[in-house]
């Protein structure tokens, strides 16, 4: 077991851990469902989430850390960039309309890339590069969850997904161990899809993947059976996605060889999701499609959609 | 939503470029768009436009027209014999084709389809199904059909269908036109299997039989044509039914001229709030067109090109005057046995150059279609009553004479009218001559009373195309 040499013990890196994981998931798994419930993202005219966009999503994720693996570091960049710009359009154009959104999205990822290269020799400075990214990823979570949910994606898909990436985490934290070289080696470079904070020498994150894992098992329990699934849902996040999460390296007493504390928090958080899922679909039976949830009660919608003025009706004859 | 999106895709290609279209990724597409309904209760926006509905930019039609005509000529100087010798003999560069070129070739009639029908199988295509016109006007021209067209066709109507949610699952449509009628048979069975719908392709059957399946056996949609429509509705209303016993949500009616009485009390006794009264000729097929809530006849612009030509100078129709309708099916949307300004001889009158202010007023429109340019009655100098003027005004009499049986010559300015006594029953022939001539804007007319046994050989429908069954014997409809 390698030797200790942090200046604060386990327990208190894991509290902090734990600390940090906690405010990252309630602050975007409650902006995901207020953005559900306040805001009508635009949908393409055919097209509704499937299965199908399950595997392709999963081919994506699992082909992700071999392109970090094989990219170089500019060209990962780019391909953030254009990654969070296109979410960041989608999600806020609604909201804030086209020219704020491009103004945002230019000082957001701006910002984000200047920090990065300015700004890491102090704790503050890390810890202001945190903050911005952390508004930045949030503010994707909440999109890309919004996206997903609000264009059909069911709560069976979402508990498929975790169920397929709790696999995706502990082969690539076992097996294959990509994602811990990963963390550690993108760290601190552009739009690195983290949200978390630096307090001292450490750096405390949660990965863009499991927010939005989190996210949307919330909104899509909310979606398909209401507050109380939701309520659940959240209880779950809660206690496999922060507690359990943060406190197992304490509980067991582990660190890798780098001193970082990597946990595959999908493999835990996906079987208890994915049985939670099966509990919901036992107790309540088929999930509400978007077109229930909307005519219930639960919707609370302002629709941000311009509004279209009917047309004018003829005008009469000026002769008779 | 990926695949739907690559779907979209290959499917946009196919039609900026012209090639065949895959039928299969078109049956997914409405899949897709059965999903998407079920999931969110309506398409998203712009549904129609995103898959491929009606251009309506003018300078969008324009060279969409350029395109299509110029890619369907290239291919029939090719592959059809026909119009391999028209195209040769009109001595046009298919390179440069537009619609500037377009007057050097002339129109093809029903004519050269009834004498000539194998020089216009394209030499590349085997046929699958031939069909038959079942209109009124003589002998009909028999047309033959590839595999391609005959998936296609359901799949582009049922896409569109699903995307209005004028179809969907769980509807049952009941189809009473000729069984002769094969394509419109075939398109209107597969659009229902595609969408998930039933489909009852009952034919030209005694209306008894009709009505019960329309009330008994749940049919949500009717397609028929408008004399049929009439003994169905003279049919129910000797049972004494109403609204209430029928399930039906849309009537759609098309082949013939639906009058504004007869669509009304169809309206009343079915429950429905609109008679869709569609356009659609079995030569010039896939290219339809619709009505809108102003009476218009609005071209479908982007299977075909439908031009309205003055019927005494061939020239395109001056607005206000009477011409007749003139279509091109494009390639690749009809490929066995293609026609090319093809002179259907429905006529239409050119609507006033300011755009209609309809709900469709984007896409290119005509009066609904008047009658067969043969049938018109010219009074002297420009006085002319058309075949719809003459149905309407005959229907709207109280005796609700439906579908309307008549005969009508033009001399010396005078219009000689037969009608059978039924039709006037409840009038003196005084008090019908003056309504029937009020209604068509007062000439003169001089009435004939006939027995009402020889109703029906006074003027023929569709509805009189009859198959029996064994089960109901045939009454006589129609006075």
């Amino acid at each position: 077991m390698p030797k200790t040499t942090e200046p604060i013990s386990l327990f208190q890196q894991t509290a902090t851990e734990f600390g940090v994981i906690l405010v990252s998931v309630i602050l975007v798994t409650l902006g995901t469902l207020y953005y559900f419930r306040r805001v009508r993202m635009e949908r393409p005219p055919i097209g509704t989430f499937n299965g199908r966009d399950i595997v392709i999503l999963l081919a994506f994720i699992v082909a992700l850390p071999f392109l970090y693996g094989y990219l170089p570091l500019w060209l990962i960049t780019c391909l953030l960039i254009l990654t969070f710009t296109s979410s960041l359009y989608l999600g806020y154009k609604p909201v804030l309309g086209t020219a704020r959104t491009w103004v945002g999205i230019g000082l957001l990822i701006g910002l984000n890339v200047w920090t990065s290269h300015h700004l890491m020799g102090t704790t503050a400075g890390w810890q202001l590069w945190w903050a911005e990214l952390s508004v930045l990823v949030g503010l994707g979570a909440i999109s890309v969850a919004n996206l997903y949910v609000q264009g059909g994606m069911k709560l069976q898909y979402v508990a498929w997904l975790a169920l397929a990436l709790a696999v995706y985490d502990i082969i690539f934290a076992t097996v294959l161990p990509l994602t811990d070289e990963l963390v550690a080696g993108y760290l601190a470079h552009p739009l690195d899809p983290l949200m978390g904070m630096r307090f001292g020498i450490d750096n405390y994150g949660i990965g863009l993947g499991d927010l939005l894992v989190y996210s949307l098992f919330f909104v899509a329990s909310y979606k398909a059976y209401g507050a109380k699934a939701a309520r659940i849902a959240f209880g779950l996040i809660l206690l496999f996605g922060a507690l359990v999460t943060a406190f197992i390296p304490f509980v067991f007493n582990f660190l890798d060889q780098e001193l970082d504390l990597l946990i595959p928090s999908q493999a835990l958080f996906g079987p208890a999701a994915f049985l939670c899922y099966l509990w919901m679909k036992r107790r309540w039976g088929r999930e509400r499609t978007m077109a229930e949830y909307l005519a219930s009660a639960d919707a609370q919608v302002r629709d941000t959609a311009p509004a279209t003025l009917a047309p004018a009706p003829e005008p009469e004859p000026a002769s008779a | 939503m990926f695949d739907t999106g690559v779907r979209q895709f290959r499917m946009a290609m196919g039609m900026v470029w012209g090639r065949r279209l895959d039928p299969a990724n078109v049956g997914r597409l409405i899949d897709d768009a059965l999903a998407t309904i079920a999931e969110f209760g309506e398409p998203g926006a712009d549904a129609q436009e995103a898959m491929g509905g009606s251009l309506t930019d003018p300078e969008e039609q324009l060279e969409w027209a350029n395109r299509g005509l110029s890619r369907t000529a290239r291919r029939l100087a090719g592959k059809s014999p026909f119009y391999a010798r028209r195209f040769a003999a009109a001595q046009v560069d298919l390179r440069k084709f537009d619609l500037n070129g377009l007057r050097a070739i002339p129109v093809t009639t029903k004519g050269d389809l009834i004498e000539q029908p194998g020089d216009f199988r394209c030499t590349d295509v085997p046929g699958y199904l031939a069909t038959r016109t079942t209109g009124t006007t003589g002998r009909p021209a028999e047309l033959w059909l590839s595999r391609y067209e005959m998936e296609l066709w359901p799949a582009l109507g049922a896409l569109s269908s699903v995307l209005r949610e004028e179809l969907r699952p769980g509807d049952i449509m009941q189809v009473n036109v000729s069984s002769r009628a094969t394509a419109a048979m075939h398109v209107s069975a597969a659009s229902c299997r595609l969408t998930g719908a039933g489909c009852r392709p009952l034919g030209i059957v005694p209306p008894e039989e009709a009505v019960d399946g329309l009330a008994q056996d749940g049919a949500t949609l009717l397609l028929t044509c408008p004399s049929y429509l009439a003994e169905i509705v003279t049919t129910a209303r000797r049972r004494g039914m109403g609204p209430d016993d029928f399930g039906l949500r849309r009537v759609t009616v098309g082949g013939e001229v639906l009058s504004p009485s007869l669509a009304q009390a169809a309206r009343q006794l079915l429950g429905v709030p609109l008679i869709e009264d569609s356009y659609s000729i079995t030569e010039a097929i896939p290219v339809t067109a619709r009505s809108c809530r102003q009476g218009h006849l609005h071209h479908d612009v982007n299977l075909g090109l439908t031009e309205l030509l003055d019927l005494e100078t061939g020239e395109p129709a001056a607005p206000g005057a009477l011409g007749t309708l003139v279509i091109t099916p494009f390639f690749p949307y009809r490929d066995c046995m293609p026609v090319f300004r093809y002179d259907t001889r429905d006529v239409a009158r050119c609507l006033p150059e300011e755009a209609p202010g309809c709900e469709l007023a984007g896409i290119p429109a005509t009066s609904h279609i008047l009658g067969k340019a043969d049938h018109l009655l010219h009074l002297g100098g420009t006085g002319v009553v058309t075949p719809r003027q003459l149905v309407q005004a005959i229907e709207a009499l109280p005796a609700d004479p439906w579908p309307a049986r008549y005969r009508a010559t033009a001399r010396d300015g005078r219009i000689q009218l037969i009608l059978p006594a039924g039709a006037i029953s409840g009038l003196g022939e005084a008090e019908a001559c003056h309504r029937v001539a009020a209604a068509l804007g007062g000439p003169d007319v001089d009435l004939t009373i006939v027995g009402d046994d020889q109703a029906t050989l006074l003027r023929q429908t569709r509805s009189d195309l009859h198959e029996t069954t064994f089960a109901t014997p045939r009454a006589l409809v129609g006075a």
